[in-house]
């Protein structure tokens, strides 16, 4: 197989024309996969971005009393990294991923509402632009951090183009998504091709369904939220009655609680999928995980006033309740994850490797998560670097590591090549040690009194040390993440040249339909000159290798 | 301090049943990962791809102990919050960007005091050691909040609304308070002292002199 040039142009999905080729071609696209690369590669290229503005701020907290950044500079960073993390990196590549994957793993040959779709993708584009303008207005960029409280918020207290620009930018990102939400969840309901019963759909569309799911029931809170705030900024006695400042954080987190699902199903579904095949068997538990993954996309809807247990405004106890009931689903999924590593043989390719990492540490995030939902130990670390460090080992240390699994994983078959083994191996070792040295120290320094948020701390504070670690860790995590470019660049270059060796279709004994297609796939995803195989479970490929080899 | 008692009960379990858990977890993927290394591969992966029975007990017991954790942590969070009692000490505390005023509406003084919190520019929160203090807390502008985290409590304080917490310090001492919900430019300096007296001096105190602890 030799590596299929770039842009071919093919008739398009109705028949009608051919559509264009070139840079014109891939911005006026109606291939969901391309579509899904527009959004996974402007994601990655903002995950870049943000990793800066995190190591701007590492660097700043390293040792006591620094100022380099100055305060409003420093709130505009945590501001933007961390809106820009979840709004415009993280969510939006989950949603690349099922718009590239789900046609294909359901076998179809394209996308429901393709240009839908498309359109998603240039709301999410020019919301980060829009977003990101901030930084060149002359008040710079919002400074209110990603939940953006009124008042604070508010016309009164963060005057400036640069928050209404953020409101806007957020706004279409989040529409985008919505978009694409209802796309790859039609796609799944309606396109799935013969023999594809809804309990053979693989794991990872299962965690696509309760992720749409979500984006469709939760995001729009965030949209009814950012209304709030745009009219409390152009009238501000809006925010002189509590109700408003107290409504906003119900409806703020109402969408805020769902989101970290949506950062959190697609990645933990990538990591099973590679699980299994590394391991060569089926996913274990598959019925468990599905009914589980459901009921944890519901009861998510109802844990929001967990962060708000110290307004004194929320009920405790009811939300405490449905926060730590969280851990029976979450169980069941480890319980699925656990049992298919247990006993088997993995081979320990990089997608693997981060995959495995995925599992002790995310669970970290989530032992840390229940004590969070627990009021009385929520009232002292809250607003803590307890949390900062909670939060980044679940979206860090988990669904960033999901999200290399699965680059690394489906690299072959968007571009017919490997990323190379080795530098892949030194991204993972030095991503791990940066990881646990970055984040797990933040622990002890919220236990001791460090609040979230702030520019520098003094020096009898007692910080100092512990922070270095975090910085000398962010290090690691800088040279890791490197790495990880120089790789994906020299491996497309070589591709280019025609000097990369072809992967093939299927060059890690896949289980799910989109191996049995070309690598990259044709314009309809799956030649008429080559059938699909029949689908007999949520593993078809793995049954027809049985099959083959006399062993089922 | 009963706070800070009832943190460190609750704290010290979680972590401890955390540790476990993830412990287990992680000793169960080291072997795995470690028992089938070089050897020969498994005769043939396991097929089975359920275990509906296993599964079902497995849920029991999650459900059991969500169950346990949720029921007892409310329990401690309730006695964490005694009613008031008898004549507690009521101090009204208002955070405004980027500092603090406590005002005593019982005492004879009428004392306040505030601060800007700029360098050593810090307002202590003057209270009775071993009676049990009223804390009324708002806000003249944004949402902050009060942590004093060597006692493990922190009470948001919002603008139009007010928030009751409720507190006895044992012994005399003195601890650093700061603002926990970002509240612009000089969140990082919005520190504040709370330091518990004997009751004598509190009188004292509240009559018009300094307060020695
Ligand atoms: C996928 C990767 C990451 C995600 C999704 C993420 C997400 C977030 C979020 C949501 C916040 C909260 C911002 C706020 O409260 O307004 C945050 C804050 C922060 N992050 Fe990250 N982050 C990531 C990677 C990193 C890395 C690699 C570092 C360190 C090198 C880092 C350092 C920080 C710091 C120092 C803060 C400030 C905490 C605070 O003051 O609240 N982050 N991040
Ligand atoms: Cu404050
Ligand atoms: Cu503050």
């Amino acid at each position: 197989m030799t590596v299929a040039p770039p842009a071919r142009p093919r008739p398009d999905d109705s028949g009608r024309s051919v559509p264009p080729g070139g840079w014109l071609g891939w911005i006026s696209t109606t291939d969901h996969k391309r579509v899904g690369l527009l959004t996974a590669g402007t994601s990655l290229v903002l995950l870049l971005l943000m990793g800066v503005l995190a190591l701007l701020m590492r660097a700043q907290l390293a040792r006591p009393e620094e100022t380099f950044l100055g305060p409003h500079l420093y709130d505009q960073v945590f501001t933007v990294h961390g809106s820009g993390m979840i709004y415009l990196v993280m969510t939006p590549f989950a949603l690349g991923l099922g718009v590239y994957l789900v046609p294909l793993q359901t076998g179809a040959p394209g996308i429901a509402l393709p240009r839908l779709t498309l359109l998603g993708y240039w709301l999410y584009a020019f919301g980060a632009l829009t977003l990101l303008a901030g930084f060149a207005t002359p008040t710079g960029a919002h400074a209110a951090g990603w939940f953006s409280y009124p008042p604070l918020a508010d016309a009164e207290f963060s005057p400036g183009t640069g928050s209404d620009l953020w409101i806007v930018g957020v706004c279409l990102a989040v529409t985008g998504a919505i978009l694409q939400g209802w796309a790859v969840l039609w796609t799944i309901l309606r396109r799935r091709t013969r023999g594809m019963t809804m309990l053979r759909l693989p794991v990872f569309c299962w965690a696509m369904i309760a992720t749409c799911l979500m984006v469709i029931g939760a995001f729009p809170a965030l949209l009814a939220a950012l209304t709030l705030l745009a009219a409390g900024r152009a009238d501000a006695s809006l925010f002189a009655s509590n109700a408003w400042n107290i409504g906003y954080q119900h409806l703020f987190w109402f969408y805020g609680h769902p989101v970290v699902y949506v950062m959190f199903f697609p990645y933990l579904a990538a990591v099973a999928e590679v699980l299994a095949v590394f391991c060569g068997r089926r996913f274990f538990g598959y019925r468990g995980t599905v009914l589980f993954l459901l009921v944890f996309a519901a009861l998510s809807m109802s844990v929001w006033g967990h962060h708000m247990f110290a307004t004194g405004q929320a009920a405790n106890d009811y939300y405490s309740l449905t926060s730590i009931a969280l851990l029976v689903p979450a169980g069941v999924e480890y319980f699925g994850m656990l049992g298919t590593v247990l006993g088997a043989r993995p081979r320990p390719r990089t997608p693997m490797l981060f995959a495995l990492a995925f599992i002790p540490q995310f669970l970290i995030g989530g032992l840390t998560g229940i004590m969070v939902g627990t009021p009385v130990i929520d009232y002292h670390v809250t607003d803590s670097y307890f949390v900062v460090a909670h939060l980044h080992y679940v979206l860090f240390a988990g669904s960033a590591f999901g999200l290399f699994a699965a680059v690394y994983f489906w690299f072959p078959k968007v571009t017919g090549v490997l990323l190379d083994e080795g530098m892949g191996r030194l991204h993972f070792w030095l991503l791990v040690a940066g990881t646990n040295l970055t984040f797990l120290p933040m622990f002890a320094l919220g236990y001791l009194g460090m609040p979230r948020r702030v520019s520098t701390y003094a020096a009898f504070d007692g910080f100092g040390t512990l922070n270095l670690l975090a910085g000398i860790g962010a290090a690691f995590l800088a040279a890791g993440m490197a790495v990880f470019v120089v790789n994906v660049l020299r491996t497309l270059h070589a591709r280019r040249l025609g000097r990369a060796r072809p992967a093939g279709d299927d060059p890690w004994d896949g289980h799910t339909l989109e191996w049995a297609a070309p690598s990259p796939p044709p314009r309809l995803n799956f030649p008429a000159d080559r059938p699909l195989p029949p689908v007999t479970s949520f593993a078809p490929l793995l049954d027809l290798k049985h099959r083959e080899g006399g062993r089922a | 301090m009963r706070q800070r008692h009832i943190f460190g009960t609750v704290f010290t379990v979680e972590a401890a049943i955390a540790g476990a858990v993830f412990l287990a977890v992680l000793g169960l993927l080291a072997w795995t990962l470690l028992r089938h290394r070089g050897g020969h591969p498994p005769a043939r992966a396991a097929e089975r791809a359920e275990r509906p029975r296993l599964e079902a007990y497995y849920v029991g017991a999650l459900a059991a102990f969500a169950v346990f954790l949720v029921a007892w942590t409310a329990w401690q969070n309730h006695r964490e919050h005694p009613a008031a009692g008898p004549r507690p000490l009521r101090v009204d505390v208002t955070g405004f960007q980027w500092c603090w005023t406590f005002r005593y509406p019982g005492s004879p003084a009428h004392r306040s005091v505030t601060g800007t919190c700029k360098g050593r520019d810090m307002p202590t929160l003057v209270v009775p050691a071993g009676r049990t203090v009223q804390l009324r807390l708002t806000s003249r502008d944004v949402v902050h909040s009060l942590w004093v985290p060597g006692l493990r409590y922190k009470t948001d304080a919002f603008p139009h609304h007010v928030n009751t917490l409720t507190l006895t310090l044992d012994r005399a001492g003195r601890w650093r308070g700061r603002c926990a919900e970002f509240c612009g430019r000089r969140h990082h300096t919005m520190d504040f002292w709370i330091k518990a007296v004997p009751p004598r001096a509190y009188d004292r105190w509240a009559h018009g002199g300094t307060a020695t602890a």
